[in-house]
């Protein structure tokens, strides 16, 4: 147990795990992660079994991933436990040092000789010190004095506000990874849909594209209505970087698209033999509508935004994106049908349309309109809180260990005849040559009172 | 007048003050030291305007494209660089470090890069845009210049084990220390622009504070060295050549966080 303690406690062990992390993190990053298997297999060959195996296309899930870094917290905390009480006491109980020796080993040191008497030189240096905001500490013996000057104490416990928020981190993290939740959801304008694990409804509103002149997107934006108990209760429009959030959920606009199933297009038909012959109809997939003065009935049986031909010849999307539009359409007289195919948007000429039975109608699809539907994340994560904590704790104490960063001044004066020696020596744990400026000025100030 | 012509005037700035710095080094008179960085200065005040023209011009941040993100490199790595030489007169880093400057520049000014300011794609409308990115890369600033002092010291270091010893004032314990005083400014700005700006922009925007995307996960490991930098030195007492070799690495790691992912290894951050 002890052993172990020493263990945990050493920052030998803390250089080992760093190392560890580091490098496990960086395979992670040169391997794709939560690719499908068949990916790993066409990329590593029989390597993708052994990663498999060892996690390591889950990399930073991976059970051993994580326990590396609950090793690493379980250092952090017993390394920074176990030195605390010996920096707290030297903190708020500081011991004067009454031997020569100790101060002379210091790296910054420098003595003098005054013509004066102890109580004198003692007051002269104090007031040189005070007025450099050194808090000071003395003691008196015989015809010697002690003292201790020291600022920004605060500076001492840097490293341990650092090593804290850290581990709340740590702990914000592993809140956030169990018990968090996410979830896509999709919503047309005029949608309700329930949240999931809450007690109210959403629904949006309107839903917007704003796009650049140039034609790229500038932005999505949500109208989004809080329902509860029935009742709105409150409206906002959301966009990137701008989530709504209500009672712990948030929810983000993270995509867009099209619901396809819908669709109304509008189609011209027109007659090969008579260029003045032109009638425009509007339809829903899954309607039919007669063709003004034609014994035709038109039947429009499906709507593809991004037309394929898959392996097997068959029609597909390739996207959700209205990249090539095309509408699968049927002619009918009375009870039989006469033709049927496809016609696309952008091809006109293409139309492939099988007939049955003689037919001089052409067809060209003209428009088509889809209700858009907005993407919205909805995330409840009840670590973040605790994440910001410790990030706030993290950088007070980063501004403390390296931007307000201890000093400490140890004096000790000896009178002899009349006139007193003084031993100084300076210990900082920053940026010493700054230190080392201040600490020749109250000398040289000392030096030059006459 | 228009921002190309104040972004070229810097970049020949930059290269005069670089043949000042190299004359120093080749003839040792400080004068020469000294207008070398005025010439640097003069081109971090116009560098400045340029940078500002551009926001004002496309009016958003200026570090959407690569272009403008390896101008603004550019920039914060001087202003860095300004900040230590006045503090600590480290001039014979100076010649080094405007290499550093002059290569960014020209990567920038390369016909590679597009230069038209294009209009931000909805997840980079954020203010956090400006937090994140450049307080970010002003940390990475100031491990370029620890970067440059460390492969100094190594140089330094050799050179005064065989016996030479320590003639000019940039001794290599100062220069050791020196590169330390860089990443204590460096490391908390990173963590800072890098880590925290960055989880809670990606928060606003994804709803994820973390996802181990590729960029992410690289600025980590670049944080996970300089900690590793600093507790070797700090607790275990490392100095010289240990530390200047981890210091090194570390800057490495920025520098593929911040080109490398984006054309090796791919993620949420390919936009950028
Ligand atoms: C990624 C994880 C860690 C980070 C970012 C971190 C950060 C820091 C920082 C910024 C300092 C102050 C350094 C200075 O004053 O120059 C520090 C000091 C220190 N750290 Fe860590 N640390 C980490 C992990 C650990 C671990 C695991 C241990 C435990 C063995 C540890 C032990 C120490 C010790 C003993 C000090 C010196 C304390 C002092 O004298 O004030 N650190 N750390």
């Amino acid at each position: 147990m002890k052993s172990l303690l020493k263990l945990f406690s050493s920052v030998k062990l803390a250089i080992v795990l760093l190392i560890i992390i580091t490098s496990t993190s960086l395979i992670g990053t040169l391997i794709p992660q939560q690719r499908s298997p068949s990916e790993y297999a066409a990329q590593f060959g029989q390597l993708a079994n052994l990663l498999n195996r060892f996690q390591i296309t889950d990399l930073y899930h991976s059970l051993w991933f994580l326990a590396l870094l609950f090793l690493f917290a379980l250092n952090i905390l017993i390394c920074t436990l176990t030195r605390f009480p010996a920096k707290f006491r030297k903190a708020f109980q500081p011991k004067l040092i009454k031997d020569k020796k100790n101060i002379l080993v210091l790296k910054i040191k420098d003595s003098l000789g005054k013509n004066w008497g102890l109580a004198k030189t003692k007051e002269e240096l104090k007031r040189e010190l005070s007025s450099r905001h050194y808090r000071l500490k003395e003691e008196v013996e015989e015809n010697k004095a002690f003292l201790l000057a020291r600022k920004r104490t605060l500076g001492l416990f840097g490293s341990d506000f650092v090593h804290l928020g850290l581990l709340i981190i740590l702990a914000g993290g592993i809140i956030s990874g169990f018990g968090g939740f996410r979830k896509n959801l999709t919503l047309s304008e005029g949608d309700t849909l329930d949240i999931p694990n809450a007690e109210f409804k959403l629904r949006l509103d309107k839903f917007e594209t704003e796009y650049y002149p140039d034609g790229n997107v500038r932005d999505w934006k949500s109208t989004l209505t809080v329902i509860e108990n029935e009742k709105p209760i409150l409206s906002k429009i959301i966009e990137v970087n701008h989530p709504l959030s209500y009672r712990g959920f948030v929810f983000y606009q993270s995509s867009y698209g099209w619901d396809w199933t819908n669709t109304s297009v509008g189609i011209w038909v027109k007659k090969r033999k008579d260029p003045s012959f032109l009638r425009k109809i509007d339809i829903t997939v899954g309607e039919k509508v007669s063709l003004e003065g034609e014994n035709i009935q038109i039947s429009f049986i499906q709507f593809i935004p991004d037309f394929i031909l898959n392996e097997k010849n068959e029609a597909a999307t390739r996207s959700l994106q209205p990249r090539n539009p095309a509408a699968f359409i049927e002619g009918w007289q009375e009870e039989e049908k006469i033709f049927s195919g496809w016609i696309f948007s952008q091809f006109p000429d293409f139309s492939r349309i099988h007939s049955e039975k003689e037919t001089d109608l052409s067809f060209e699809l003209k428009n088509f309109k889809a209700s858009q539907y907005s993407g919205i994340e909805a995330a409840k994560d009840p670590g973040v809180n605790i994440i910001w904590l410790g990030c706030t704790l993290l950088m007070i104490g980063l501004a403390c260990a390296f931007y307000w960063p201890s000093r400490e001044i140890k004096i000790i004066l000896e009178e002899t005849q009349g006139k007193t020696g003084v031993i100084a020596g300076g210990i900082a744990s920053k940026n010493r040559e700054d230190f080392q400026s201040e600490f020749d000025k109250i000398m040289t100030s000392l030096r030059r009172l006459r | 007048m228009n921002e190309s012509i104040l972004f070229f005037t810097t970049f020949i700035l930059y290269i005069i003050s670089a043949f000042f710095y190299f004359s120093f080094l080749f003839s040792k008179k400080e004068n020469l030291a000294r207008i070398g960085f005025k010439f640097a200065f003069s081109g971090l005040l116009i560098h400045t305007v340029a940078l500002i023209w551009r926001t004002v011009e496309s009016g958003h941040a200026p570090f959407t494209n690569m272009y403008e993100s390896l101008s603004f490199f550019a920039w914060s790595s001087i202003l860095a660089y300004v900040i230590i030489e006045f503090k600590y007169k480290i001039r014979k880093a100076g010649p080094y470090f405007m290499l550093i400057v002059i290569a960014l520049m020209a990567l920038a000014s390369s016909p590679l890069m597009p230069k038209e300011a294009t209009p931000l794609v909805p997840a980079l409308q954020s203010y956090w845009l400006w937090l994140h990115v450049s307080v970010t890369l002003l940390g990475e600033a100031f491990f370029a210049v620890a970067f440059i002092t460390s492969i100094m010291y190594l140089v330094a270091d050799s050179r005064e084990k065989k016996g030479g010893a320590a003639k000019s004032k940039l001794s290599a314990d100062k220069l050791d220390s020196i590169s330390y005083r860089c990443i204590a400014i460096g490391f908390p700005l990173f963590t800072l622009g890098g880590l925290v700006f960055g989880m809670i922009w990606a928060y606003k925007a994804w709803g994820r504070y973390w996802s181990w995307d590729p960029k992410e996960t690289w600025s980590l490991i670049t944080l996970f060295v300089f900690a590793l930098y600093l507790h070797t030195r700090v607790v275990m007492g490392w100095k010289g050549r240990r530390s200047a070799y981890v210091a090194i690495i570390g800057f490495l790691a920025a520098l593929f966080t911040y080109f490398g992912v984006n054309y090796i290894l791919s993620g949420l951050h390919s936009y950028a």
